[in-house]
């Protein structure tokens, strides 16, 4: 049983019989962020669960992606409900969609993730750099031997589209 | 609107509403307001112990169960039921309670939800929860300081305002209008009408929420008593019809409403095909809507949502004056979770209820006995004149959702 992860006052959990994030975790660890693809229709899926939304098959094998994508949405927190983020505050979190299998099978779909913006030094991007349309890259947060949490930072990419933020 | 009504309609009845004080101190358990607020109910209906005979209600880990409630009060149960869930469940649980008289499983039940939603589980997530060990799928968000409805919300709305151009402003009114209505009723706590200005000033909390745009954690309890059509027209109470009811429509993918797109969707989008043509009816026959306002984002995405307006025009929709008392169609006239108290949606249903019972308790000396003025001033009427269907959205992320359908 590996040690609880303290991070920012929570206790993070990731027993050896968490059949769903203890490799995915790890995996992160080792600076490899990883999808479930169903080893029937082939398809992604995030995050990782035990059978396909889209066959219901139950085979699946880690597949490494490349952590590119762009910000499908975000908030900005200025008032931290965990006591420990209180010192982070304002800091963004985002919701990533991933350039892998962006609008398949469906349109409305996505491999998409929630995390920090962050800047190369792990610190809450600035506000003003957080739009939706801006490409990011992910970056690994290592917290102990076993676990590390992908965040994302800005990629030095141009936006493929529209950029948006919310106003002041 | 030309639809085949399905055999539910009109056969079940909400016979009795009661609820305890909204307070941020009530300095007791739950059970101690789940009872009064059953009683209340009961009383309402005209209800003795032995005419009660199901118990159905809904928490968090944070709350009394049907069995102590009921011992209380002397009733025996055939059937009774606690489940896990928050918003959406008053309307769910209603259904729920119509299919077990409808197999014969019991004959009236009562549904409470009872808690010190600011005195002890605080709703917003502050204090235990916030504490509490990350496991499973809390790891997708937690770790990341996405923790509170209005974190795990906002999401939705940020895209929104993205997709259609909604802002802050527009979506303002929608608290502007429920202090309005908490202003004529004496049960709300928070009774001082507010203007855009005063919403756009108010601090952020979690962008783009500023702290008037979110709910108001309160301790309380609330019930609603559902029984046949046949039983209900022998009781104390003017009985309203159950037209249609929907419980918990997801999206797909709903163990993170963000999994599927569009993000800006709601639930409402799947819910309005099954309850609209249940009751026979369609958005524009509703005269009165009762929306689960945990912010002012949700009132303006589900009336959207459900077809009050076309999509991506629910900002213009809620700042146009139409959802206002003397507007065209009001929401909340209690005041609503922004104002009233926050009650995980059950005292949106006891007001439509009462809307259409014409006896709204609003200021009016003779409220009690349907005699209202009509007039809109602070601290006078908030009876919608004549009310003939009522409607309510309930809410419990934006990939789950829950309508029912009211007439008199």
């Amino acid at each position: 049983m590996p040690e609880p992860v303290q991070y920012r006052g929570m206790t993070l959990l990731v027993p050896d019989n968490d059949s769903e994030w203890k490799e995915y975790f790890a995996e992160a660890r080792r600076h490899r962020l990883v999808m479930r693809r169903c080893t029937g229709c082939g398809l992604m899926r995030y995050p990782p669960t035990h059978a396909c939304p889209w066959c219901m098959a139950l085979g699946w094998a880690w597949q490494e992606v490349s952590g590119r994508g762009t910000i499908h949405s975000y908030e900005i927190v200025t008032q931290a409900i965990q006591p420990g983020f209180k010192d982070w505050t304002p800091y963004p979190v985002v919701l990533v969609e991933l350039d892998e299998q962006r609008g398949a099978p469906t349109p409305d779909e996505g491999l998409r993730l929630v995390a920090n913006l962050v800047t190369p030094d792990l610190r809450p991007e600035a506000e003003a750099n957080v739009a939706i349309g801006t490409r990011v890259r992910v970056v690994f947060q290592d917290l102990a031997e076993h676990l590390a949490l992908p965040q994302f930072m800005l990629a030095d990419e141009p936006a493929p589209g529209r950029v948006w933020r919310l106003g002041p | 609107m030309l639809v085949q009504a399905r055999g539910s309609r009109d056969r079940y009845c909400i016979a009795g509403v009661g609820e305890t004080e909204y307070s941020r101190d009530s300095g007791r358990t739950t059970r101690a307001m789940a009872v009064e607020a059953v009683r209340n109910a009961m009383v309402d209906a005209g209800l003795g112990a032995a005419d009660v005979d199901g118990m159905l209600s809904y928490q968090n880990n944070d709350s009394t169960f049907a069995p102590f409630v009921a011992s209380d009060l002397g009733i025996r149960l055939d059937f009774y039921m606690d489940v896990v869930g928050g918003g959406s469940s008053t309307e769910a649980l209603i259904g729920l309670a119509m299919g077990a008289i409808e197999v014969g499983m019991c004959r009236t039940v009562a549904i409470f939800r009872s808690m010190n939603g600011y005195t002890e589980v605080r709703i917003g997530g502050t204090g235990a929860r916030a504490a509490a060990p990350v496991r499973g799928p809390d790891l997708a968000q937690r770790p990341f300081g996405m923790t509170s409805a209005g974190q795990n919300f906002a999401m939705t709305f940020m895209r929104h305002m993205h997709d259609y151009g909604t802002t802050s402003e527009q979506v303002a009114h929608v608290k502007v209008a429920h202090s309005k209505h908490a202003s004529q009723n004496p049960k709300a706590l928070l009774t001082e009408r507010v203007t855009v200005e005063d919403v756009l000033g108010s601090r952020w909390i979690v962008k783009p929420l500023h702290l008037l745009d979110c709910c108001v954690e309160t301790d309380n309890a609330t019930c609603v008593i559902v029984t046949s059509a046949e039983r209900a027209g022998d009781l104390r109470s003017r009985p309203v019809h159950v037209m249609g009811v929907a419980g918990r429509v997801s999206k797909p993918r709903v163990d993170f409403h963000w999994a599927h797109g569009p993000v800006s969707r709601v639930a409402g989008y799947y819910a309005k095909d099954l309850v609209f043509p249940m009751a026979g009816i369609g958005p524009e026959d509703v005269d009165v809507t009762g929306s689960y306002d945990a912010f002012t984002f949700t009132t303006m995405l589900q009336l959207e949502e459900y077809g009050f307006c076309k999509k991506g025009e629910g900002g213009a929709y809620v700042s146009s004056g139409v959802i206002e008392l003397g507007g065209a169609r009001p929401n909340n006239t209690s005041g609503g979770h922004l104002c009233e108290g926050y009650t995980h949606g059950m005292s949106m249903v006891i007001e439509n209820v009462r809307q259409l019972r014409g006896t709204t308790d609003d200021y009016c000396p003779r409220a009690a006995e349907g005699v209202h003025t009509y007039d809109y001033a602070p601290g006078r009427c908030r009876q919608v004149k004549d009310a003939e269907i009522t409607m309510n959205l309930g809410w419990a992320m934006p990939a789950t959702g829950s309508a029912l359908i009211l007439r008199r």
